[in-house]
């Protein structure tokens, strides 16, 4: 040690220097700032992906087109997941936001760039929201059929039951985050513990004897593997969402993160064994996955267990329920953001004086939302009609984001002068897998019967772009202020003590 | 959280070492410092550097300025204080000093030594140490000096940091080697204010390791003929030595 006896800490500690530039109040002030913890934070990402419901159809959709390499296709989806998720930390480690991906691109590739990946994020947490309320809708009907066998085959039940959920989620989201991040995580475990249960009640069935060719990979085109996969990452989509909770989360450069990390961890594990054992009962009933409508109930059906058909039925509504409030949480926060930003209407970045929550954003969200949702229904001529082009176009709009994000990732860090090679090398090679993915996807879907849902997202995309560019030409100064985020204030700063009063409203 | 449980034990000390020397350059240089420059200050490869600021204001003992470049200290750094500010010994060791102080003319103040250096822990209340703490160099005080001369060998060599091997500091080692074998304790004059001085009797533990000391401030003459006050002193060391180690 040296013979100074006192090191600079110490003295900063005794003696703390006044630090200029630290305001008493964040730019993004008057949400319920560090008030919710990690598992909170978790249950948003983990929410908006709803693991459960895509463990329960991923499987199939994907096994459609990839064949044999189905569970490939999962992991190869699951690794560029993460390589997106790692890039994306590369801001939430450093910028704590509620208009996460839109925020974020603003610091690295500018205005923009930014309207872009703002609108995009909106179709894809819009769109989402729209799929998982009339995902719920359409299975509580379900469910309610087998008890009332007289009210199957109407559009109007699920319809009415959408107004319902969504008169629910208007209640939550209102109430408060820690209300609504609890009510999904509830929601969110108990599913998955359901489908977790199947998938290990299946292999055990299976006995010793498991059929491991469904791994192999003969007779599996390249391009059906690429198709497979770019189909398999929409089950991601969403992890990136608890960056929305950047102002209301505790320790946010610690606990978004992680949440975001291990939200495409497990999802994808899940997704992986999910995935094994439909293919592996298949595969020892006879049967073809690719045949079934709904593998894990004629699976269940097939093994005498008809009952854990409702339970799972209960368990898929549910996991919709938890991920149309998670995507509507980080929905109304990103237009909480544009709102004090005045990219729209400044109402937008109201918040609630006793709940601290975006009111104004949720109230208009939801009966938006919904409406929406119901008109789509209407013109699709039934709810799983709409629930297919409202996912293509959700997951067009997540991927169109992911790739500003991982172009702007890069950018960002050399601004600040925290360039290093591995971000670099990640980010680069998240951009080329996610573009060919979108085209991929973008293709594929273009010449399905789903293909509405890519000429809806198209139209939204240039149309939401469009208005912010108007926008942003009759408000020039939003070049300016596009990319707020929370900044420490007087309470976070070491030496910033005394100037609270200054400072202070 | 068990995850950052986890986190310590894997990363180990080294990297709360280097965490910590992280913390020291953003508290040398100031609010606003930048990744770059505390990676070129310290000379830590450019990834290390920015992955232990990020960690350190993942755990908030930083903060990001508002520019996103800068760092400064975060409010958290407080409860690092408790790590660094002296605490309060024990009532059996204050009971001694009190004691002590009763039958001793002059400034009685106990110091403890740790990997940072001397630190006053139980100051007289009487007669307040002048200036041997804070920013003093270690040769000019008798604690100082009383821990120059535990860190040098009989034949001059030294076992503490580069420091020691400014020339003035290293002279001072040796002279006060040899007062601390000869006479059993470190002393100075005139060091702080003309006329008094001080000095030091080393507490050290069972393996002889030196933990602590009991400082006595007064006149030159005292000083130099300290006579009954030595032998007090000295036996307060041994009383005092379980209740420090």
């Amino acid at each position: 040690m040296s013979a100074t006896g006192m090191s600079a800490l110490e003295r900063a500690i005794v003696d703390p220097q006044p630090v200029a530039g630290i305001e008493a109040r964040s730019p993004v002030d008057g949400l319920n700032r560090r008030s919710v913890g990690f598992l909170d934070v978790l249950a948003q990402s983990v929410s908006a992906v709803a693991p459960s419901a895509a463990a329960t159809t991923m499987p199939l959709l994907v096994a459609m087109v990839a064949g044999g390499a189905t569970v490939w296709a999962l992991l190869a989806a699951m690794l560029l997941a993460l390589l997106v998720a790692t890039t994306v930390n590369q801001f939430t480690r450093r910028i704590a936001a509620t208009g996460s991906l839109y925020t974020f691109v603003a610091h690295g590739l500018g205005t923009t760039a930014s309207f872009v990946t703002g609108v995009a994020l909106l179709v894809g947490y819009g769109f989402v929201a729209m799929f998982a309320l009339g995902g719920a809708g359409y299975y509580l009907a379900i469910v309610a059929s087998r008890f009332w066998p007289a009210l199957a085959g109407t559009v109007l039940v699920p319809v009415l039951l959408i107004v319902l959920m969504a008169a629910g989620c208007l209640y939550l989201l209102v109430r408060g985050i820690r209300v609504s991040t609890r009510a999904t995580l509830l929601v969110e475990c108990a599913s998955v513990v359901i489908i977790l249960g199947l998938v290990v009640a299946l292999l055990v069935m299976q006995g010793p004897s498991l059929d491991w060719s469904v791994l192999n990979l003969a007779g599996a085109e390249p391009a059906d593997f690429a198709v497979g996969a770019a189909i398999a990452l929409t089950a991601f989509v969403g992890f990136e969402s608890s960056a929305t909770l950047g102002v209301e989360a505790r320790r946010p450069y610690a606990t978004i993160p992680r949440a975001v990390t291990w939200t495409v961890i497990g999802s994808g594990l899940l997704y992986l064994l999910a995935a094994f054992s439909q293919l592996v009962g298949f595969a020892s009933v006879g049967g073809s996955i690719t045949g079934s409508s709904s593998p894990v109930n004629d699976l269940s059906a097939a093994y005498g267990v008809d009952a854990l058909g409702l339970l799972l039925d209960g368990g898929i509504a549910a996991s919709f329920l938890a991920c149309a409030i998670a995507s509507i949480t980080a929905l109304v926060r990103v237009l909480f953001s544009m709102g004090r930003e005045g990219l729209v209407t400044s109402a937008f970045g109201r918040s609630h004086p006793r709940h601290r929550t975006p009111y104004f954003a949720i109230l208009v969200t939801v009966p938006v939302l919904t409406a929406a949702l119901i008109g789509t229904i209407l013109l699709a001529g039934g709810v799983w009609p709409a629930m297919q082009i409202l996912i293509v176009g959700a997951a067009g709009g997540y991927i169109t984001a992911y790739i500003l994000t991982c172009v702007a990732a890069p950018v960002f860090l050399w601004r600040i002068g925290e360039l290093t090679l591995w971000p670099l090398v990640r980010a680069a090679a998240a951009t080329v897998l996610l573009s060919a993915v979108l085209v991929v996807y973008i293709g594929v879907e273009a010449t399905s019967t789903r293909s509405a849902g890519v000429w809806v997202f198209l139209a939204v995309l240039a149309a939401g772009t469009a208005y912010a560019a108007v926008r942003h030409r009759r408000r020039p100064w939003l070049r300016n202020v596009v990319g707020i985020y929370d900044v420490p204030v007087t309470g976070d700063v070491l030496g910033t003590m005394g100037l609270e009063d200054r400072a202070a409203p | 959280m068990t995850a950052e449980a986890g986190d310590l034990r894997a990363r180990q000390p080294k990297a709360i070492h280097s965490a910590l020397t992280v913390l020291e350059e953003v508290a040398r240089c100031g609010a606003g410092v930048t990744a770059r420059q505390v990676s070129d200050n310290l000379g830590l490869p450019r990834a290390t550097a920015y992955r232990l600021l990020n960690l350190l204001v993942q755990d908030e003992y930083l903060v990001r300025m508002p520019d996103l470049r800068g760092f400064a200290l975060g409010r958290k750094v407080v409860e690092l204080a408790q790590l660094v500010a002296p605490a309060r010994p024990p009532e059996a060791v204050r009971t001694v000093l009190t004691d002590l102080r009763a039958r001793i003319r002059g400034g009685v103040h106990l110091v403890r030594y740790d990997r940072e250096g001397p630190r006053i822990i139980d100051p007289d209340p009487d007669f307040p140490p002048t200036g041997a703490s804070g920013g003093a160099p270690l040769r000019t005080s008798a604690m100082g000096r009383l821990l120059l001369a535990e860190r040098t060998l009989p034949d001059g060599r030294h076992t503490g940091d580069p420091a020691y091997t400014d020339p003035l500091t290293a002279t001072a080692a040796a002279e006060a080697g040899a007062e601390l074998r000869s006479l059993g304790f470190a002393r100075q004059f005139d060091a702080f204010s003309a006329g008094s001085g001080c000095l030091a009797v080393p507490i050290r533990d069972r393996d002889g390791t030196l933990v602590a000391g009991l400082c006595l401030a007064a006149p030159t003459a005292r000083i130099e003929q300290p006579g009954d006050h030595l032998l007090l002193l000295q036996q307060a060391a041994l009383t005092l030595a379980p209740l420090l180690a």
